[in-house]
Formats: structure tokens, C-alpha cells, sequence
């Protein structure tokens, strides 16, 4: 980055000793974030006796994870946590990328109206949304059922996300669309085959974010199920029990959970940082 | 066979255009009018009639409505009220697909997440044509614009004025019935500009079709258009040649936008005595040839707005009775020849066409005089021309 023209921090410095502070404070930021993280793999390798004393001995094992593995209910808590995040992901692109689209582009009542609602939704506390999807789900049959969790999470995303996409879509020119519509398509079609294609990078980017907020959703997945459908943030959190705490198991199980995410988000993030420029 | 049948010989036919031998593509707008809810009337009441393969090219300063007009006529905008035809068919309601109508615009609008040859062949693509036509029209239109070399390229591997030619082409090798410009070189550089002015002129003039033609940039409008339609706040102040419009302006508005450096209005007071009229302002009087006279004697006594164009100006004494001091205040020069700023009494006069080698400075004191006949009167209140 240019250091043209900015007033210099701590003018009396040599630009060697700016140099190094510079990288000691990278350093730093780096280490209290990526901290836990270490802690938590470490933990995870630990033997069950050890793990209150994480940062001595030497002593390293593999059990926890292979406990964790032979437990089915994690197992299913892995794929069915994988399950509701990608099909709330593709469910709620469906809606969100013509909703984002309409948002840009249409300014007529329905348009208008639409963005009212998920204005007034967006800004209801995420935390107040839960007793009543508690009572709904209850009410509907639909507690602890894939579809109880699916609906409630296609819908925050519906809310959320409508307004990133309609950024990307207010950035990009709409005078390609009319010439497509010019060309022989219909408003949809010019929709389909001209304005998506050009958001692609905007929607793999979203559809990382969904993917994300989903996997590592704890507060509706708490309340919304039960021993049917266990997910992994719930599950991860019943090793807290009323015999103690299993922190090498939560923390193998954690390990596990990050991995996913942590690979979603190093293969999206090139689409994600595209994306969010458009 | 002429160029023009040779090249539309190349594309598909989509319509019976070729088929019938009557003039197919005429526009017609009558009383068409714009409403942007309740507040904004942004096109009022516009008639215009443009014949089969005729050029023209609609102007005026921004936010005056032709922009409006161009997208009612693609379809892209709904019309409040009034008539569209295309051909002979009211085309009202009709979607822009079904128009017929091919167009290009300011920022070129190609699709970028195609290659040029997909760009070219996506028109075409929607009709459902064979491949083997589409490559062929392609290939055509690719030897017109010079883009050969470009057809794998992605847009936005482009220089802008490439760029435009594949919109050029895209509209091309559609072969509609009429072409659409919507202010198509406003992107471009001075000297793109002109190329690309030049360009479009030997497209039409190979490929005649009926088209419009929107800017802002009166130049372009008068190099391009068979005729010119000067608007100005959603209605048509005139309709004409670039001759007309120049020689015999509608209105005062017309007179001070077409033409460049714009013409100069001076606030003169007409005397008519012993069968002399003249003009008169603060170190000024003008002696009125006989074809204007007339005219002039009715307003004598009055103020009125006399129109000076600047290329209409010369340096030296010229004819008796139509020549005036003035006070040089700047001096542009341009190679080709000298714009001078001067100031006459209170208003300042532009002259052009100074020779580019005549001594001259600012502060210097200079006899200019006027041309016979050249001379450009308006009413100060309707803005009308006195004539």
C-alpha cells in the first residue's frame, strides 16, 4: 500500500524500528486470533488427563477423535449439519438472488412492500425470533424435523442477504439486461441468462456466507431440535454435562467442525472477495 | 451487386423485410408523451416521422427527453400517451423483443461473461438460427469492423472504442429493421469519437436502415443525421437538414445550441428612419440589408435579440454600414485559426475563423464586421425568429 503523503506513525523512529513494530503488531493481531484455535487443536491432541494442563507434558493422542468418530450421534450431527446447511443454501439462493434482484431493479409497490418486510424482519433481534419459531415449529408438527430447522434458517437468510444482493445487483450496469431484452429475451430471461451469469461471482460469495452462518448457527438449532435431529454446534455443547466437562472430546469435536468451514472458506474466499468488490 | 445488397445477401432474414419491396421501416410518433408519476412530464406531446433508412438524430441538452424517446421507441420504457409505429404496425405494447429493433448503447452493455463471438451471435441465438448462418453473419459483420482477431476475446479484454464496434456489430448482424443509438460514443475519446463517427456513417450508408441516432453533442447529430431533431425539456423545438437547422433556426435555443463556438446574442434596439433601419447597441449600429428590413421596421423602436455566429464575423472593415469596434479580451488560438473573445460595449462577442497568423493581442482594439444576410433576429419575449 502507498505510504505516500500520510503523516508517519512515530515520526522519530528509524524506518527499520517502524519496520519491525509494524511486524510485531501484525504478529500479535495474528496470534490472538489464530490463539484459540492452536489452544482448542491442542486440547484435541491432548489425552483426557492432560487437558488441564494443555501447555505441559508431551504426551499426544489421537483417541479423542476416534472416540468422537465412534459416536454415532456425532456422526449424524456432522451429516446432518452439512445436509441443512447446503440445502438451506441453495433453497434460500433461489429466493434471495431474484429477491436481491427484484430490490435493484423494480421500484413498483410489490418491490416496495418486499423490502418492508424484510426491513421490519431484519430489524427484529435474531434472539426474539426463537421462542415464537419455537411455538410455530411445536404448533406445525414440525419440531425437531429437518424442515423445523430448514425454514427458519432459509428465511434469516432471506432477510440478510436480500440486501447484499441487491448491491451486487446495483452495481452491475442494467443496460446489459435491456440489450438482452433488445436481443429477443424476456425480463426473465435476461434475468437468467444475462444478470446471474454476471453475479456469479457475487452469489458463490453469498453462497459461502450462507453455507457459514448456517454450519455454525447455535442459537436456532438449540431451541428448533431435539435428540431427532442433532447438529454439530448443539452436540459439540451436550459434552458440558452434569459429570464434568469432556474438553478433549468437545474439543476434537470442534477440531472437526472447523475443518469444513476452514476449507469452504479457503477455496470461497477468492469468489467471496470478488464478490463483495462488485 | 451494390455493397449494401452484397452484405445483407450475408445475414439471415428476419422478417419479410427483403421480401416485400415496400418501405418497411418508417417510425412514426405521434403525440407521444412521458409521465414520471404525477410530478415529472419528461416527453410532451412528440410527433416526428422518420422515413425508411433515414438517419436522424435526435439532440439536446441533458435531461431534455430524447433519451426517453429512444427508449420508448425500443420498448424499454412504457409511453404514458401517443402513438409508436414501426413499419406499419402500432407497436405500443409490444415487448422490445418483438420490435425488430437493434440498439447500442452508452456504455456499450455487452455481456461480459461472454466472448465476442457469443455477444454477436446471442440475437441471433434467441431466433433460433442455424449455427452455420450465425457464423457466417459473424464472420461478415467481423470483416466490416475489423474484429476478427477479437471473436475469443472476453469484453473486458477491450479497449472501449473496441468495445463499441462489437456492440456495433452486434447490432448488425442482426439485420433488424432499425437501429438505435443511445448516445453510443459519449465514452470514447475525442479521436476515437471521431473515427467511430466516421465508422457509423459508412455502416449506414452500406447497410441502410432506418436510424435513430441520440447525443448530446450537436457536432455528432450534424454529421450524422439526414436530419436533425433538436429537443429541448421533452419537446421538439425543430425538425430538419443540418442546413435548415443551422441556416434558419426554429428559435432562439435552436440557434445558440447548434453550431460551435455558439452563436452570439446581443440585446439591440431597432431604429427605422427615412427607409434605413438599423440595430443599435452600446458601441454598435448595424445597417439592415434589404431582406431583413422589412421585417425588422414592424419592431422599430423595440428591443430584440440579434443572433451573430461567430464563423460569420471577420476581421477588417468590411461591408459599409456592418462593421463595429471591439475590444479583444481573449485570444484562443487554435493553429487553424484564432477564436477571439471581445467585448463590445456591455456584451461580449465571440469571432471565429481570424486567420491563425494575423499579430493580435489581448487588450488590442479590432474592427469586425458582419456578413450581409447572416444576421439572426428574435423576438425577446416568444424567442421566435423575426423574419
Amino acid at each position: 500500500m502507498a505510504m505516500v503523503n500520510r503523516p508517519q506513525f512515530l515520526p522519530w523512529l528509524p524506518p527499520i524500528g517502524r519496520k519491525t513494530l509494524f511486524a510485531l503488531a501484525v504478529a500479535f493481531i495474528c496470534f490472538a486470533f489464530a490463539f484459540p484455535v492452536l489452544w482448542l487443536i491442542l486440547t484435541s491432541l491432548r489425552p483426557e488427563s492432560g487437558v488441564y494442563y494443555v501447555h505441559r507434558g508431551t504426551e499426544f493422542t489421537l483417541a479423542s477423535f476416534a472416540e468422537v468418530l465412534s459416536d454415532e450421534r456425532i456422526v449424524a450431527a456432522f451429516l446432518n449439519s452439512a445436509l441443512i446447511s447446503t440445502l438451506a443454501t441453495v433453497f434460500s439462493l433461489l429466493v434471495t438472488v431474484s429477491s436481491g434482484y427484484m430490490l435493484s431493479r423494480f421500484t413498483g409497490p410489490a418491490s416496495r412492500l418486499w423490502f418492508g418486510t424484510i426491513y421490519v424482519f431484519r430489524c427484529v433481534p435474531y434472539i426474539s425470533w426463537v421462542l415464537p419459531l419455537y411455538f410455530v415449529t411445536q404448533s406445525w408438527g414440525l419440531y425437531d424435523t429437518y424442515t423445523g430447522l430448514l425454514l427458519p434458517h432459509i428465511a434469516v437468510h432471506i432477510c440478510f442477504f436480500s440486501w447484499l444482493m441487491k448491491g451486487f445487483f446495483d452495481g452491475i450496469d442494467p443496460s446489459m439486461e435491456y440489450a438482452a431484452m433488445i436481443d429477443g429475451c424476456t425480463r426473465w430471461g435476461a434475468f437468467i441468462r444475462v444478470a446471474v451469469p454476471s453475479a456469479l461471482p457475487a452469489i458463490s460469495a453469498l453462497a459461502v456466507l450462507c453455507w457459514l452462518f448456517t454450519w455454525n448457527e447455535f442459537l436456532f438449532a438449540l431451541i428448533l431440535t431435539g435428540n431427532r435431529v442433532p447438529v454439530i454446534t448443539v452436540v459439540m455443547a451436550q459434552f458440558v454435562t452434569e459429570m464434568g466437562l469432556r474438553w478433549n472430546l468437545m474439543a476434537a469435536t470442534a477440531v472437526m467442525a472447523l475443518l469444513p468451514a476452514f476449507l469452504i472458506a479457503l477455496f470461497g474466499q477468492k469468489y467471496v472477495i470478488r464478490g463483495l468488490r462488485i | 451487386m451494390r455493397p449494401a445488397a452484397r452484405f445483407a445477401a450475408g445475414f439471415p432474414k428476419t422478417g419479410n423485410r427483403f421480401d416485400s419491396g415496400e418501405a418497411m421501416a418508417a417510425i412514426s410518433l405521434s403525440k407521444l408523451n412521458k409521465h414520471y408519476g404525477s410530478l415529472f412530464h419528461a416527453v410532451k406531446d412528440v410527433d416526428l416521422e422518420i422515413a425508411d433508412k433515414e438517419f436522424v438524430a435526435l439532440v439536446g441538452p441533458s435531461g431534455c427527453g430524447k433519451s426517453t424517446t429512444l427508449r420508448m421507441i425500443a420498448g424499454l420504457e412504457d409511453i404514458t400517451s401517443g402513438d409508436i409505429r414501426i413499419g406499419n404496425k402500432v407497436v405500443n405494447h409490444l415487448p422490445p423483443r418483438d420490435r425488430d429493433v437493434a440498439m447500442v448503447f452508452q456504455n456499450y452493455a455487452l455481456y461480459q461473461h461472454m466472448s465476442v463471438y457469443d455477444n454477436l451471435a446471442f440475437g441471433l441465438r434467441n431466433k433460433k438460427t442455424p449455427e452455420a448462418e450465425i457464423r457466417t453473419a459473424i464472420d461478415r459483420a467481423a470483416g466490416m469492423l475489423g474484429l476478427h482477431d477479437l471473436l475469443q476475446r472476453k469484453p473486458k479484454q477491450l479497449s472501449g472504442g473496441q468495445q463499441q464496434r462489437v456492440a456495433l456489430g452486434r447490432c448488425i448482424v442482426r439485420n433488424p429493421q432499425v437501429f438505435l443509438f443511445d448516445e453510443p460514443l459519449s465514452n470514447l475519446d475525442a479521436k476515437l469519437r471521431a473515427q467511430m463517427r466516421i465508422e457509423i456513417k459508412r455502416l449506414h450508408a452500406e447497410i441502410p436502415t432506418t436510424s435513430v441516432f441520440v447525443t448530446h453533442d450537436q457536432v455528432e447529430a450534424m454529421t450524422l443525421g439526414d436530419r436533425v431533431v433538436i429537443m429541448r425539456d421533452g419537446r421538439i423545438q425543430q425538425i430538419g437538414t443540418p442546413l435548415q437547422v443551422y441556416g434558419k433556426p426554429a428559435n432562439k435555443f435552436v440557434a445558440g445550441f447548434i453550431g460551435a463556438p455558439a452563436m452570439n446574442f446581443i440585446d439591440v434596439n431597432v431604429r427605422s428612419a427615412a427607409g434605413v433601419t438599423s440595430v443599435e447597441a452600446e458601441g454598435l449600429r448595424l445597417t439592415i440589408g434589404p431582406a431583413d428590413a422589412a421585417a425588422l421596421a414592424i419592431h422599430s423602436g423595440r428591443r430584440v435579440i440579434m443572433g451573430m455566429r461567430p464563423e460569420h464575423l471577420s476581421l477588417g472593415a468590411g461591408a459599409p454600414g456592418l462593421g463595429f469596434d471591439a475590444h479583444v479580451e481573449v485570444v484562443e488560438q487554435l493553429g487553424s485559426e484564432i477564436l477571439l473573445e471581445t467585448r463590445v460595449g456591455n456584451a461580449s462577442i465571440t469571432a471565429a475563423r481570424v486567420p491563425a497568423e494575423t499579430a493580435i493581442a489581448r487588450g488590442d482594439q479590432v474592427r469586425l464586421s458582419a456578413q450581409a444576410g447572416r444576421l439572426h433576429f428574435f423576438d425577446p419575449e416568444t424567442e421566435l425568429p423575426i423574419s
